[in-house]
């Protein structure tokens, strides 16, 4: 990868904290929420991009540390090794179109590594002013849509791959709904990696304006490309730094939706997504992350204004020796305001799967209502899963609590159905999906269901020896 | 030959010998009471007939339509014909009734049922049972009352229809209602498709309802009396205390 040299540490921005020295084994935990202005702020993109490039300059790979219970540590990435290619345009890689489901679709927009290879959009729709674009298209054909919004959450300097992205994005969508439209199919958003030695910068940037109702779907694919050999050649990479903001102005709706699958390859992915509730707005929002060999997201849900409201679902599914890192914040600044969160994981093979969900009430956002849960299940001996809920509560007239569970499979349930003539591989999978689907369900748009289901499944086929010598064990 | 045929069977859990030679023959069309005190060892032969995992067959054999089915895995055994309903059944939270029950039978098929033979076979099952429609789409005995449960075990069975059902304590904890509609569905069963059933109860209410031809009483691991209906009329007049008296000396004897 080829970056400037030199320059000078980053300088603050907006009102985000500097970080004083940054080093490979901070101690300081950044399981903190984003809270607050962000880096945009009024600075102009090539402002951003020069004071990002600066951090990515002088930072290294970051590594996020829970004492006593995981750190997600970067060293194994080779950034050097990695690039944005060239991509031939028009080109939509094989993973996308055997993925994504035959369903009408309001717009779409795929990126393969570093290019926007195909954008659609309803005719009817682009008429009633709806955009979907590229971000560079956006900047340029746009500017007084999006630059009000770019960045205006996002920070540019908590580690060098969010400074990467800042400094580096190419191609990136924009979406806009404008005020009072109301769109039943989704938009679908699309992040692709075809092979590997690929660097993705992708930066989406999603507003929906008044009374504004619509559907995201963001899919993260790559091609199963393999993992590294162990042989001592170079390793076969992918990265994936993306950083996601999502807007809705007051009485918006918005159903979002993120399935994420990088495929049997060494792709790492370290994300950020921000999404942002105006005045009686609502957002739904449900990552589905099935798949990466090193994964950390930091996804936040913020009530801005008051009456704002939101569901924050997730699901993660860890196979093999996969590696995920999920730290969710539900973030009250104002209120009233209301929050539900709900995630279920399950670990197969050695993965590892951590969850730190954080319930923050800023001073102020009194009569919030907030509830937290997180549920996983261990499918493997070798699995570790760990899930730690936290409450940060600086108001005195509001209700957060949180609860969870841990389970295994539930062998009394197998011999129930063993005995209704289900053999034990397809008892195992009743219960796995059964876990799963109160929240697929809520999704309520059945091509998704189906091909998240889909996918449950093809994991729980594959993990089927792990979860038998799991039973074997016990 | 019966359908059916536990031979001296001996079953031991980790800790100790529960079950010390059972015979029993059913069939087709017969309808089986199994009764005895708590801790005699009824729902050990139960699970035991279908295969659960924590009971150890140490001498003995089950043959099922002369097949010897001893260390067959519980599915085998439920796709050859074997049903048990549960005591307590155990909730599948995130499965509807009726997509259990599409599984279950597509599990003994070759190819999946068509939609609308699976909607033919519910609507009678649900007349049958007189459960209500809506029951159907909720999650498997996930937040189920008692008696939910016990009708929900005998939907399952009316469509699974299997050759014999062993029925353990479903008696218990119902109320009469509950009693008389799961009683009277397992008598129709009997009646419409030949169910052959073993009834394994702690008290005599539910046959007065559905009609036994034969009765076993288990005690202490070992069947001590059988008999035809009047046995249980006697068992109702005099209780398991004096029948322990009296097959006491005679049980001992027998091994």
């Amino acid at each position: 990868m080829s970056a400037p040299a030199g320059g000078a540490p980053a300088a603050p921005a907006g009102s985000a904290p500097v970080q004083e020295k940054a080093g490979r084994h901070r101690e300081a935990s950044l399981y903190h929420a984003l809270n607050g202005a962000g880096a945009g702020n009024g600075r102009s993109l090539a402002q951003l991009r020069e004071a990002a490039l600066r951090t990515f300059e002088t930072s290294e790979l970051p590594v996020w540390r829970r004492s006593g219970f995981w750190t997600t540590s970067l060293s194994e990435l080779d950034l050097d090794s990695l690039s944005v290619p060239d991509v031939e345009a028009g080109k939509v890689p094989g993973v996308v179109t055997r993925t994504l489901p035959e369903r009408p679709r309001a717009g779409r927009i795929v990126q393969n590594a570093g290019t926007v290879v195909d954008l659609q959009l309803d005719p009817q729709l682009s008429a009633r002013g709806v955009i979907l674009c590229s971000l560079e298209d956006a900047f340029r054909d746009h500017p007084a849509l999006v630059e009000p919004w770019y960045s205006k959450r996002l920070t540019l300097d908590r580690h060098k791959l969010e400074a990467a992205n800042a400094a580096m994005w190419t191609g990136g969508a924009f979406l806009f709904v404008p005020a009072g439209v109301v769109v039943e199919d989704p938009f679908e958003i699309v992040y692709a990696i075809d092979g590997p030695g690929v660097a993705q910068y992708a930066r989406t940037l999603v507003v929906g304006d008044e009374r504004s109702e619509f559907r995201v779907h963001e899919y993260d694919l790559a091609e199963d490309f393999g993992a590294s050999a162990e042989d001592g050649s170079p390793p076969q990479q992918a990265l994936h730094a993306g950083a996601f903001e999502l807007y809705l102005r007051d009485g918006a709706r918005c159903r979002l939706a993120q399935m994420q699958d990088w495929g049997g390859g060494d792709v790492f992915d370290v994300s950020t997504r921000f999404v942002g509730v105006g005045r009686d707005a609502h957002c739904h929002w449900l990552p589905a992350l099935l798949g990466g060999h090193l994964v950390r997201q930091h996804l936040e849900l913020a009530v801005m204004e008051k009456g704002g409201d939101m569901a924050f679902r997730g699901l993660f599914f860890t196979e093999q020796n996969e590696h995920l890192d999920v730290f969710a914040v539900d973030l009250h600044e104002t209120g009233p305001s209301g929050g539900d969160v709900h995630w279920r994981g399950a670990a197969t093979g050695e993965s590892r799967a951590s969850f730190e969900g954080l319930i923050q009430i800023e001073p102020g956002a009194q009569q919030t209502h907030t509830y937290l849960q997180i549920h996983s299940m261990m499918l493997s001996p070798k699995a570790r899963l760990d899930a730690i809920p936290s409450v940060l509560v600086s108001a005195d007239d509001v209700s957060a609590s949180h609860g969870g569970t841990v389970g295994e499979l539930d062998e009394s349930a197998i011999f129930y159905m063993q005995t209704r003539g289900l053999d034990r591989p397809a008892a195992v999978r009743v219960i796995v999906e059964g876990f799963f689907e109160p929240l697929i369900a809520e999704l309520s748009d059945e091509p998704l269901e189906e091909l998240i289901r889909a996918k449950v499944a093809e994991k729980l086929a594959a993990a089927g020896e792990d979860i038998e010598a799991y039973a074997t064990s016990r | 030959m019966a359908d059916l045929e536990i031979r001296d069977l001996h079953v031991r859990t980790e800790d100790r010998e529960i079950l010390m030679g059972v015979d029993l023959d059913i069939s087709r069309g017969e309808i089986h009471a199994l009764m005895g005190p708590n801790g005699s060892g009824k729902s050990t032969l139960a699970n035991t007939l279908l295969g659960h995992p924590s009971y150890e067959i140490t001498e003995g054999s089950i043959t099922f339509k002369g097949e010897d089915i001893t260390s067959s895995e519980p599915h085998e055994r439920a796709k050859a014909g074997l049903f048990l309903a549960f005591q307590y059944p155990v909730s599948i939270p995130g499965v509807s009734v009726a997509n259990f029950l599409r599984m279950a039978i597509n599990a003994k098929r070759e190819d999946p049922i068509q939609v609308k033979e699976f909607r033919t076979q519910l609507q009678h099952a649900i007349e049958l049972l007189d459960v209500d429609r809506a029951f159907t789409s909720r999650h498997l005995n996930d937040g189920f009352s008692g008696g939910e449960k016990k009708r929900a075990e005998i939907l399952q069975m009316a469509m699974l229809a299997p050759d014999v059902a062993i029925l353990d304590e479903t008696d218990s904890g119902l109320d009469i209602d509950a009693l008389r509609t799961v009683a009277e569905g397992v008598q129709r069963l009997h009646d419409e498709q030949g169910l052959g059933a073993l009834i394994i109860t702690h008290y005599q209410r539910i046959l007065h309802y559905v009609k036994p031809q034969f009765v076993h009483i288990l005690m202490d691991g070992r069947i001590v009396l059988e008999g035809g209906v009047e046995l249980v009329e006697r068992l109702e007049r005099e209780g398991y205390d004096q029948i322990r008296q009296e097959v006491g000396s005679a049980g001992e004897l027998a091994v």
